[in-house]
């Protein structure tokens, strides 16, 4: 994604997306993974950046996960699901998760 | 021939477990209270076998195959499958011939359901069996519909699966009584901006629909309005697959209500009771 690419907003239904888009596939990859493998979640726990290194996703993407910045995912259509396991399977703060996502909400996207 | 004994629905979610103490000792102890009800009414129709409509969140199933709808057909069930759920790991014992009845009846309907041997149950099915006290030699037969990852499978068609099971459970020679349970919803959000608000309007009038309303009515209201009370709530397709299952001479009978938004979820159990010819 660049500066001029339009970034998906919150279209305040149930779903981003109708049916997953190539990006989308790539993030829930990434979540179901991390979550369901450990070998997988040992390698993104040590080291985010080359665990994605060779995944097609655009840097933005990337530095959402880098980020643990949900919102974004969300925006971007990653299974709403996928990303609340994440969040329990890191042991992410309850609060952490909810702000991040309600960043990208009604009250303040 | 199976008699139906009792059909039954109930919310399922994680938090009840791994976060017990985000509610009041009030509301933990209302809930917890419901679910041993509903365990007492299922124990009181002293099924041989349980039949219970869940969703897969993501765990069995993922973008690399993701039915629509799924039929267990195993001998047992190991659960939980998310590593990070505050549940015993265990085994719970499955009809497998009930399952293959239940698929192959499908198929002579023009239904079209995946079939697994080897699934790992998730919350949606342990919480609720867990919290209601249900023992783990009671065999279950899983069936699985995706309410998480649209495209979805409409209402409607949860509904004429409802119908068609009371049919194929009817028709199975090999145990004498089969209990139904349906497990989601009501109004919460998953993973979404809104997590935490409930839409307590929705609830009243999809419960009130269910206990007043033609099917029609009751799956026009639920498909229209599913969006305004967020993603988790495309799990009350288990809710009207357990009306199809009660059938039209039901009486719906919801004993429990209470949205909890420090547990994200309209909480609801409730039992479709046979009136007496």
């Amino acid at each position: 994604m660049t500066e001029a690419t339009a970034k998906p907003r919150y279209n305040g239904k149930n779903w981003q997306l109708g049916m997953p888009d190539a990006d989308a596939y790539w993030i829930d990859r990434i979540l179901f993974d991390v979550q369901h493998k450990r070998p997988d979640f040992e390698r993104f726990v040590a080291d985010r950046v080359a665990y994605m290194a060779k995944i097609p996703l655009p840097q933005a993407l990337k530095q959402a996960l880098y980020d643990n910045d949900f919102g974004q995912m969300y925006l971007a259509g990653a299974n709403p699901y996928l990303i609340r396991a994440h969040c329990l399977a890191l042991r992410i703060p309850e609060d952490t998760f909810l702000d991040s996502l309600r960043a990208v909400g009604p009250v303040h996207g | 021939m199976a008699d139906i004994t009792g059909v039954f629905a109930a919310t399922h979610t994680p938090v009840m477990l791994n976060f017990p103490d985000a509610v009041s000792v009030a509301d933990r102890e209302a809930v917890y209270a419901s679910f041993k009800e509903l365990g007492k009414r299922i124990a009181a129709a002293r099924p041989q076998a349980i039949v219970i409509a869940a969703d897969d969140h993501l765990h069995n199933f993922f973008l690399n195959n993701l039915p629509a709808f799924c039929i267990g057909a195993a001998d047992s069930y190991e659960t939980p499958i998310e590593p990070w759920l505050k549940a015993k790991r265990r085994w719970l014992q499955g009809n497998a011939a009930l399952g293959a009845h239940l698929i192959g009846e499908a198929y002579a309907a023009g239904f079209d359901p995946a079939l697994s041997m080897e699934l790992i149950l998730d919350h949606g099915m342990l919480t609720p069996l867990e919290l209601a006290g249900v023992p783990g030699d009671l065999p279950v037969v899983p069936l699985l519909v995706n309410c998480v990852q649209p495209p979805l499978p409409t209402m409607q068609r949860c509904l004429q699966w409802g119908k068609l099971l009371r049919e194929a459970i009817a028709s199975f020679k090999g145990v004498e009584r089969v209990c139904f349970l349906g497990t989601g919803g009501l109004s919460h959000d998953v993973g979404t901006p809104r997590m935490g608000m409930i839409n307590e309007a929705f609830d009243k009038e999809f419960l009130r629909l269910l206990r007043e309303g033609t099917d029609e009515a009751v799956v026009r209201y639920a498909t229209d309005n599913v969006n305004l009370a967020g993603n988790g709530t495309e799990e009350i397709r288990t809710w009207l697959m357990a009306r199809g299952v009660a059938g039209p001479g039901a009486r719906f009978d919801s004993f429990f209500y209470r949205p909890l938004t420090t547990w994200y979820t309209g909480i609801a159990l409730a039992e479709w009771q046979q009136v007496c010819d």
